[in-house]
């Protein structure tokens, strides 16, 4: 495993936007045992743009600091620009974060990518 | 560097400085080569310190020092007594491949020798722990056969500190005719070891987990015909184990057992109640915390705890953020970013040893340290468990 960049560590210390929204657009959750991970994404929308995202979370270090990230980025963002959010882009904005740990991190898009899905469904 | 509290001696220790003094003129006036004390003066001086060293070290485990055998450290003298002692009495006894049992929450250095081992034809059990983290001798007992070599199980294990029944062990080996070795890593100069009280035939057992030097080890071995040596080359160590000595790692290692022998039974008092202390506090403040393995058998500087709803990763960094260093599984296996196989074989699930964390203290351990982990870890806590 390496290191972690002090961004990393930065951005999970003081994570922006934990919490929940009362009355979401479209709610993710992911549970994973195996790797420990609980998630919940939420996210408000209003004429096709984001407008806030929160999130609950028991995960790791990667996780914790790629939705603090996410989540900052995401209001003002079309559902398309929103989806096209990947993990390239969140680890540079994290300075790096190490390969081995993309996979966990990678549950912070798939919460993201359930919370539309959910807000679809609500709206079809 | 800022304030650091170090709590993960069971990763390893600082070399006391009165080991460093001793060891220092091996490498500068005193480096002359042991081997050469037949016809040498300087020879002889370094002949003289590593026999010093082999009587500290067999004074510390009880045993006589011509059964001390100097290795590089824990991990090869793992390596060298399954394969060597597995490999001789098959070869010499049975005339066919043996059996070596061990259990499952062994060291890697155990349990990669033991899959080594069985890659080359023998047989190998691997012995389930229940959640006290304690082998039952019967479950050895139960896994012996006629072709029954070796029992290997470690004195306490290195994740968990829990002590297993060696002595008991070893009856059960031998009444099936198995030699039996322990990797005491964990417990010399921590709590008493000694070979004849614990009946075992090969012990290990490591400089740097008390105050010694990394790099030097021993292997107890009560009998030398009964392993082929590792490492082959000149008439070292009674042509058990080739290379030049290591002169200042043994002196230093020597130097090591001497002050833990002295220092072992003020310690063994003040750690475990430092330990307890620590424990208590942390359980007061924390809610839904529990100990990994039995609290009562276990070595004086461990405590392993499992903190439900938290991912032991970020709880460790945000420790370290805080000047405190600790573990997660053991820092042999730190790059894994799967739970410990310690936990898990004592039935722990993977969200529990996730959840878990080793604290685990040594001879610098001071009270100030304990009062600033027990002032600390429970509001990180806190704050991972805000986020969810």
């Amino acid at each position: 495993m390496d290191k972690y960049s002090r961004a990393t560590i930065r951005e999970f210390m003081s994570p922006s936007n934990i919490g929940h929204i009362d009355d979401p657009s479209g709610v993710g959750h992911i549970t994973d045992n195996a790797d420990a991970v609980e998630l919940t994404f939420f996210i408000k929308v209003d004429n096709g743009v984001i407008t806030d995202a929160k999130y609950r979370i028991a995960g790791c270090t990667a996780l914790i600091a790629t939705l603090s990230v996410l989540s900052r980025e995401l209001p003002g963002k079309t559902l398309e620009q929103a989806l096209a959010i990947d993990m390239n882009h969140l680890s540079d904005v994290l300075e790096g974060l190490p390969e081995s740990k993309w996979r966990c991190a990678g549950y912070a898009i798939q919460g993201l990518h359930l919370a539309i899905d959910d807000f679809h469904s609500r709206s079809a | 560097m800022n304030k650091v509290v170090y709590l993960d001696s069971a990763a390893t220790t600082p070399v006391d400085p009165a080991v460093f003094e001793e060891m220092r003129p091996y490498f500068t006036e005193r480096f002359a080569n042991p081997m050469t004390f037949t016809h040498s003066s300087v020879g002889e001086l370094a002949h003289t310190a590593v026999e010093e060293a082999r009587e500290r070290v067999a004074s510390l485990i009880g045993s006589k020092p011509d059964q001390v055998v100097f290795t590089s450290g824990g991990t090869e003298s793992d390596n060298w007594v399954l394969k060597g002692a597995v490999e001789r009495a098959s070869r010499e006894r049975l005339h066919k491949p043996g059996h070596l049992i061990t259990a499952e929450f062994e060291h890697h250095a155990i349990l990669h020798s033991a899959l080594a081992l069985q890659r080359q034809g023998y047989e190998v059990t691997f012995i389930k722990v229940g959640r006290s983290g304690i082998v039952d001798p019967d479950d050895v007992r139960h896994a012996m056969r006629p072709n029954t070599v070796l029992v290997s199980i470690m004195h306490a294990n290195n994740e968990i500190g829990t002590i297993q029944p060696i002595a008991e062990i070893a009856r059960v080996a031998h009444d099936g005719g198995a030699l039996m070795h322990t990797d005491a890593v964990q417990t010399a100069a921590h709590i008493a070891v000694d070979v004849n009280a614990l009946g075992v035939d090969f012990l290990s057992l490591s400089g740097h987990k008390f105050n010694g030097p990394k790099g030097v080890g021993i292997l107890f071995v009560r009998d030398h015909e009964s392993l082929y040596p590792f490492i082959d080359g000149g008439g070292q160590e009674w042509g058990l184990r080739g290379s030049t000595h290591n002169v200042a790692g043994i002196v230093g290692l020597g130097k090591a057992a001497q002050l833990g022998k002295q220092r072992l039974p003020g310690e063994l008092t003040r750690l475990t109640a430092l330990r307890n202390r620590l424990y208590d506090k942390l359980a007061s403040r924390i809610d839904r915390i529990a100990p990994n393995g039995d609290m009562r058998q276990r070595v004086p500087q461990n405590l392993n705890i499992r903190i439900e709803g938290i991912d032991n990763e970020p709880l460790l960094l945000a420790m370290n953020e805080a000047g405190i260093i600790a573990a997660g599984g053991s820092a042999c296996n730190a790059q894994e970013t799967l739970a410990s196989h310690v936990l898990t074989s004592i039935g722990c699930d993977l969200k529990e040893a996730k959840s878990s964390i080793r604290l685990s203290f040594g001879y610098m351990t001071t009270d100030n340290d304990i009062d600033y982990a027990a002032e600390v870890i429970p509001g990180l806590v806190r704050f991972l468990r805000s986020m969810a």
